[in-house]
């Protein structure tokens, strides 16, 4: 068959997300915890990979979405079903808190390598208004496994098809509205992530893509990483996820710039 | 898997090691160190060799003491050792004596000296003061050499690593890259960790190998463990595994169409890989086969049910990409920018160990699944691609190629796939133990070795993802081609940064 036959047979491929929803009966995209279930074993507590279920007094057993690895492990492991997996994927927020069940604690170590220029931020409205119909976007991998970079790419096939919103993918910092950052911020990418934001100019958005970038994920706590990038950078936008589906990022996008709100699972 | 280990005394290694790859064409696949201080002063160097055609693994095991912590360098006639060496000096403070080139490889500038994390007194979580070092790059000098900086952060959505190009007009004289930008300290990270975490970490070094990592683990688990994987759990890692090559070829192809801006060609790749993806779906509602693998076996029954379903869409790709290929194999536009652009010799392949579609594209006739088979890949039986020029169109050729092989054994191992339980009980691990864990991921030989502790917990995970063996052959490759056909030669070999980086 011929290109133009190629082209006629396969027509549009593109996923109607978000003007309808995805059809997310295959995914297995985040997992909960329902408290009435729970009995309190602590099994899940123990065995998470990267340590983000906790029991609070008071509020009892929760999930870090920012950094959950989203690896199905607490709902194998759950003696009584509560722990099980969804398919709810737009768990974007725009405060890391509303992420949280257990209070966020900031390492005072954790200073970054040189300051960020953050003067001329517009008001949030404003950036709504002047980015809501073209958006420029600079992709920063700053110290990922690449799953996050894979399905940023991914947006860009025929099934996401990013452009039909106005967002495109620029080369250069120079020309973006927006920075997507995968990554923990790894010791040797920090100056980097920071020059980049520097050189982005004013005003700009950041969405930290993934549990990396959120929080560190699984890698937090070694010598080369770092517990996530908003102690690098202002965050605008937090997309949890191992990594997040291409639809969790484009919700993490439109989140930013008002075009789609936080989603109730 | 035979496997033999012999220590050697360190004036006879040199000798040794030569005599083993000039002589016996013997390829060093790995050489590591562990911190054995604490249990008997000295630490430990491994020289991993494989020997392709007996299937078996031969470890030279050298001790190295902690006063002087020197050892001798073999870099300079086993040339795939010289990364090895300056890796274990950045990260145990051992000094290869007489390397040629015994700069720093892990650590940047940021990274003070005396300081070295995978010694087993450094700390996990501490983080030295920043440094400002100074960490030249070799200099090509000559009337109109210029320098081109690229990176760390590209043009395009990857990962990131910085490129000096040292060039006489338009051709590359030579090629540095200058990755571990994405060094996130995952061997410190599974060190005292418990076998069911680490699992986690192999998830998670490479996105796009995922499942080539977590297998390679798994199987090293196993062997320390001693337990024998169900029948239908091995035929279903192979079904995953070759899912996942499809999906990482798939998007390799894609990227050879985008970077000569065959916008057609690369639609067409790109919409296949997203079928291949539904696939994955499917299966396991995890689109990169996260949570697919455990210690024994995999964690649930995914295939059960889905055969005939899986097979429509094995057919519906199978087809579309013979389409594609004759399509693009018809254009002489496109043809003309991938033959002849960026050979690598064989003689280059096969001195750095390359292994993967990079090696086979360039007459490296190696493929693990075939000569090292595990899972149900010695039952199965693989096809190997062969091609000699190792230009850009060899390796592309050679994806296709494999693209189909997978799609095959996808068919032939849902159909193979006897019934019966995936997960064999696994207890602790007995302690003391080491095993390799050998697998081909979509981009070449995968090693990994796992040793346990007293406890039966993690006290060495070593990774050596083929990406590590593969870039210094991406940067030969390049030279004498022109800078804009760079991006080209990089995605015809898709390196993994984070996989080379951990």
């Amino acid at each position: 068959m011929s290109m133009v036959g190629k082209i006629l047979l396969y027509g549009r491929l593109t996923f109607r997300y978000p003007k309808e929803p995805m059809d997310a009966t295959n995914f297995s995209a985040s997992p909960r915890i329902d408290p009435a279930a729970c009995n309190g074993c602590g099994e899940c507590v123990v065995r998470c990979p990267s340590r983000a279920i906790s029991l609070q007094p008071g509020t009892g057993i929760g999930i870090d979405y920012d950094q959950c690895v989203f690896c199905a492990l607490c709902a194998d492991v759950c003696p009584t079903g509560a722990a099980r997996m969804t398919p709810h994927f737009e768990l974007a927020r725009r405060d890391r808190a509303a992420l949280r069940h257990s209070p966020l604690v900031v390492r005072e170590d954790l200073v970054p390598a040189e300051p960020v220029e953050t003067t001329g931020r517009l008001l949030e409205k404003e950036i709504r208004r002047r980015f809501g119909r073209s958006l420029a976007v600079r992709e920063v991998d700053s110290g990922s496994c690449n799953g996050c970079d894979y399905e940023i790419n991914a947006l860009n096939n025929p099934f996401n098809d990013l452009e039909r919103f106005g967002v495109h993918f620029v080369a250069s910092p120079r020309h973006a509205d927006m920075l997507l950052v995968t990554g923990t911020a790894t010791r040797n990418m920090e100056r980097a992530l920071i020059r980049t934001y520097n050189a982005a100019p004013d005003p700009k958005l950041v969405v930290a893509v993934g549990a990396c970038a959120c929080s560190g994920g699984i890698f937090r706590g070694s010598y080369a990483t770092r517990d996530g990038i908003d102690r690098l950078v202002p965050v605008d936008v937090y997309v949890p996820g191992c990594p997040p589906r291409p639809q969790a990022v484009l919700h993490g996008i439109l989140l930013a710039i008002g075009r789609m709100g936080e989603v109730d699972p | 898997m035979k496997e033999i280990r012999r220590s050697v005394a360190p004036d006879d290694l040199p000798d040794v090691a030569t005599r083993l790859v000039r002589e016996q064409g013997l390829s060093l696949a790995a050489l590591f160190a562990i911190d054995e201080r604490s249990a008997n002063g000295r630490y430990l160097l491994r020289y991993v060799f494989t020997d392709r055609a007996a299937g078996s693994l031969l470890t030279l095991e050298l001790p190295v003491a902690h006063d002087p912590g020197t050892f001798p360098s073999i870099a300079a006639t086993v040339h795939a050792a010289a990364l090895y060496e300056r890796e274990i000096q950045d990260l145990f403070g051992l000094s290869p004596v007489a390397h040629p080139d015994a700069r720093r490889l892990v650590h940047h500038g940021n990274w003070p000296d005396g300081e070295f994390p995978l010694r087993r007194d450094f700390p996990l979580g501490r983080k030295p003061p920043r440094a400002a070092l100074e960490q030249p790059f070799r200099r090509v000098e000559g009337e109109g050499v210029f320098e081109i900086a690229v990176g760390p952060v590209h043009a395009g959505i990857i990962e990131p690593g910085h490129f000096r190009f040292s060039v006489a007009g338009e051709p590359v004289v030579n090629l540095e890259a200058r990755l571990y930008y994405v060094h996130r300290g995952i061997e410190k990270l599974c060190e005292g960790e418990t076998p069911e975490r680490v699992l986690f970490f192999s998830e998670r070094i490479s996105g796009d190998e995922t499942f080539a990592n977590s297998l390679a683990y798994c199987e090293a688990a196993e062997r320390i463990a001693g337990i024998e994987v169900p029948a239908r759990a091995r035929y279903g890692r192979v079904l995953f595994a070759e899912l996942e090559r499809l999906t990482s070829h798939l998007g390799d192809l894609a990227g050879i169409c985008l970077d000569t801006a065959y916008g057609f060609g690369a639609f067409q790749f790109r919409m296949m890989r997203g079928w291949a993806y539904l696939m994955a779906d499917e299966l396991c509602g995890m689109r990169f086969l996260r949570s697919v693998d455990r210690i024994g076996g995999l964690r649930r029954d995914f295939a059960a049910g889905k055969a005939d379903s899986l097979h429509g869409q094995i057919a519906r790709i199978r087809a579309e990409l013979g389409d594609t290929s004759a399509l693009i194999h018809a254009n002489n536009l496109f043809i003309d920018r991938v033959e002849t652009t960026g050979v690598l010799s064989a003689e280059a392949a096969a001195d750095l160990n390359v292994t993967g579609p990079g090696g086979r594209a360039s007459g490296v006739r190696y493929d693990v699944r075939r000569d090292f088979p595990y899972a149900a890949y010695g039952e199965l039986g693989v096809r190997v691609s062969e091609h000699n020029n190792g230009d850009v169109n060899c390796r592309m050729n050679v994806k296709i190629d494999e693209c189909l092989a997978s799609l095959d054994l996808m068919d032939q191992a849902l159909d193979a796939m006897p019934d019966g339980p995936v997960l064999a009980a696994v207890g602790p691990l007995p302690p003391h133990r080491g095993a390799f864990g050998l697998v081909e991921s979509p981009r070449g030989e995968n090693l990994h070795w796992l040793e346990t502790d007293a406890d039966g917990n993690v006290a060495r995970y070593k990774v050596r993802t083929p990406s590590f063996c593969a870039w210094p052959a991406l940067c030969l490759a390049v030279q004498g081609n022109v800078v804009p056909d760079f991006p080209l030669i990089n995605k015809s070999f898709n390196l993994s940064y984070a996989g080379n980086d951990l």
